[in-house]
C-alpha cells in the first residue's frame, strides 16, 4: 500500500506528464497550421448583427475593463470588434475603467489605426481615461457622463470636444459595448444600463466568463463575445482575420490530452488500478 | 468609540441606501440628484482606497518580516516596492509620462509579461482540477465503485461545451457545435438564472438589514 506521499507523487506526475503534452499539442499547429473553419454561435452572430444593424453614424459607448494581462484571450475581440466598428462609421466612446483600459486602448488603436478608417480624433472617437468606475461609477457614467470625466485622455475639456460636446448621458449613447474580466460584472451594465435607460448592450469577456453572461442572453445582452474561440469567430464572421485564428489553432491539439486524461481518470477504477 | 466604529457608518450607511431607493422608486428629481452625487463621489473613494491598500499592503509586508526576518519576506517587501518606485517613477518623471517609449517597454514587456504568464500558470492547475472534478467513477474503502451524479453533470455539460468550442471537433464530430450551444443556452441558463434570482433574494435581505443597521458585516470584520 503506498503512503500518501508516494501517491501525491505519482499524482504530481501524472499531471505533469498532461500538462507537457498538452503543451506539445499547442504547438504543433503553430509550427504546422491545421487552418480547420470555425463556426459561428449565435451570441457572437447576435453581437456582430448589433453593431452592423445600427444607422451609420450611430454613437456607440465602450466600457473598457481590459487587462493587459489577459489580451491573449481577448485581443482577437478587440480588434475584430474596432474594425466591424469603423467599417460600419459608428462614432465611439471608449472609457476606462481599469489601469490598464487606457494603455491597451492606445495600444490597440495603433494596430487598428480610426484614421485609416477616415475617422478623426474628437470628432469619430475619443477617448476618456480611466477612472476607478465600479458599479456605481457605471451608475453615474450612465447619469452624467461629466460628473465622472471633465476631460479626455489628453486632458481637453469634453465641452471642446465635438463628439461629445452634446453628450452627457445614455440618451447619447446608442449602443453600449461592455468589456469586463471579472465575471459576475455583467450584471453592472444590466442594472445601470438596461432596466433604467433600456440601453441595447452586448458584451466582450473572458472563456471562464461566457456562461454568466448567457442567463442575460437575449433579453438584457443582446450579444457576447466570451474567450478567444468568440474573438476567432467574430474575425470570420466580419472578415477581418487576425490573432484569433491562431490561438484556436492551438486549441485543436492541445485539449487532445486533458480529453484523454479524463477518460483515463474514469476507466481506472474499472481495471483494477490503484486511485 | 463603538459610535464612531459602528453606528455613524451604519447610519451613513442607511441614509445613503434609502437614498439611492427613494430615486428609483419616486419621481422626484430631488432624489435623483442626490443619487447622481453619491454615485459620482465613488471613483474618489475608489482611487484614494487604492492608495489606502497599497499603504496597508506594506505595512503588512513590513510586519511579516518583522515577525520572521527570512530572505523570503524580504523579497516580497521589497520587490513589489522597487517595481512600484520604477514604474510609478518612470511615469512621473519621464516626458509623455505613461505614453513614453521607457513606460510603455515597462508596461508591454514586463508587466504584461508577467500578468499573462500568471494567468497561463492557472492553465496547470485548472487542467488537473477540472480533471479531478470530472472523475465520477470512485472507489470507496470497501472497493465498490460509486458515481457521483454532480461529477456527471459537470463531466457532461463541461465536454461537450468544451469541444465545441474547439474546431477539430466542429469539423469532425457533426451535431457538437449545436449540442455545445445547447448546452450553454439552455440548462446553463436555467440554472443560470435560478442562481441569479437566488443571489438577488439573498441581497435584498442583505440590503434590509443594512438599512436597519443589522448587518455588522458591513462595518466591522470579525
Amino acid at each position: 500500500m503506498a503512503t500518501a506521499r508516494e501517491r501525491l507523487a505519482k499524482a504530481t506526475r501524472f499531471y505533469q506528464i498532461i500538462w507537457a503534452l498538452c503543451l506539445i499539442g499547442m504547438f504543433i499547429p503553430l509550427i504546422s497550421p491545421l487552418g480547420l473553419p470555425v463556426v459561428v454561435s449565435e451570441p457572437v452572430k447576435a453581437y456582430y448583427n448589433s453593431i452592423v444593424d445600427l444607422p451609420e453614424g450611430s454613437v456607440i459607448g465602450v466600457s473598457f475593463g481590459a487587462s493587459a494581462a489577459l489580451l491573449d484571450e481577448q485581443e482577437a475581440q478587440f480588434l475584430a470588434t474596432w474594425k466591424t466598428i469603423f467599417e460600419q462609421h459608428h462614432k465611439v466612446i471608449f472609457y476606462c475603467s481599469t489601469e490598464d483600459a487606457s494603455i491597451v486602448i492606445n495600444n490597440e488603436l495603433e494596430v487598428v489605426v480610426p484614421e485609416s478608417y477616415g475617422y478623426t480624433y474628437g470628432v469619430d472617437y475619443v477617448i476618456l481615461p480611466y477612472s476607478p468606475l465600479g458599479e456605481a461609477g457605471q451608475a453615474a457614467f450612465a447619469q452624467s457622463i461629466r460628473s465622472i470625466y471633465s476631460t479626455d485622455i489628453n486632458g481637453d475639456s469634453l465641452d471642446e470636444i465635438p463628439l461629445i460636446k452634446d453628450i452627457d448621458n445614455a440618451e447619447g449613447i446608442d449602443l453600449l459595448i461592455y468589456e469586463y474580466t471579472s465575471c459576475t460584472d455583467i450584471e453592472w451594465a444590466v442594472r445601470q444600463w438596461v432596466v433604467p435607460y433600456n440601453k441595447p448592450v452586448i458584451a466582450t469577456t473572458l472563456g471562464c466568463c461566457g456562461p454568466m453572461a448567457a442567463p442575460y442572453y437575449p433579453t438584457q445582452i443582446q450579444g457576447f463575445l466570451s474567450g478567444s474561440g468568440a474573438g476567432t469567430e467574430l474575425e470570420v464572421i466580419s472578415g477581418n482575420p487576425g490573432p484569433g485564428a491562431a490561438m484556436s489553432d492551438a486549441k485543436n491539439l492541445g485539449i487532445l490530452p486533458f480529453l484523454a486524461a479524463i477518460i483515463w481518470m474514469n476507466v481506472k477504477p474499472f481495471i483494477g488500478k490503484e486511485e | 468609540m463603538a459610535m464612531f466604529r459602528r453606528e455613524i457608518p451604519t447610519a451613513v450607511l442607511s441614509f445613503i441606501g434609502v437614498v439611492i431607493l427613494l430615486a428609483f422608486f419616486t419621481t422626484l428629481d430631488i432624489f435623483e440628484t442626490i443619487k447622481g452625487v453619491f454615485t459620482s463621489w465613488l471613483p474618489v473613494i475608489s482611487a484614494t482606497s487604492v492608495g489606502l491598500g497599497l499603504i496597508y499592503m506594506v505595512y503588512a509586508q513590513y510586519m511579516n518580516y518583522q515577525r520572521n526576518k527570512n530572505l523570503n519576506n524580504l523579497i516580497y517587501l521589497v520587490v513589489p516596492l522597487i517595481f512600484f518606485v520604477v514604474f510609478f517613477g518612470t511615469a512621473l518623471v519621464v516626458p509623455g509620462n505613461i505614453s513614453s517609449d521607457a513606460y510603455q517597454f515597462l508596461y508591454f514587456h514586463i508587466y504584461q509579461n508577467v500578468g499573462g504568464t500568471i494567468y497561463a500558470v492557472m492553465f496547470f492547475t485548472l487542467a488537473s482540477s477540472a480533471i479531478r472534478t470530472m472523475r465520477l467513477a470512485t472507489k470507496d474503502p470497501s472497493g465498490a465503485i460509486q458515481f457521483r451524479l454532480e461529477a456527471a453533470a459537470l463531466m457532461f455539460g463541461g465536454i461537450i461545451y468544451t469541444l465545441r468550442q474547439i474546431p477539430l471537433f466542429q469539423v469532425y464530430l457533426p451535431g457538437i457545435t449545436g449540442f455545445g450551444e445547447w448546452i450553454m443556452l439552455v440548462p446553463n441558463v436555467g440554472g443560470g438564472r435560478a442562481a441569479v434570482m437566488a443571489a438577488a433574494l439573498g441581497a435584498i435581505v442583505v440590503g434590509i438589514r443594512t438599512l436597519w443597521g443589522k448587518e455588522k458585516t458591513t462595518t466591522e470584520v470579525d
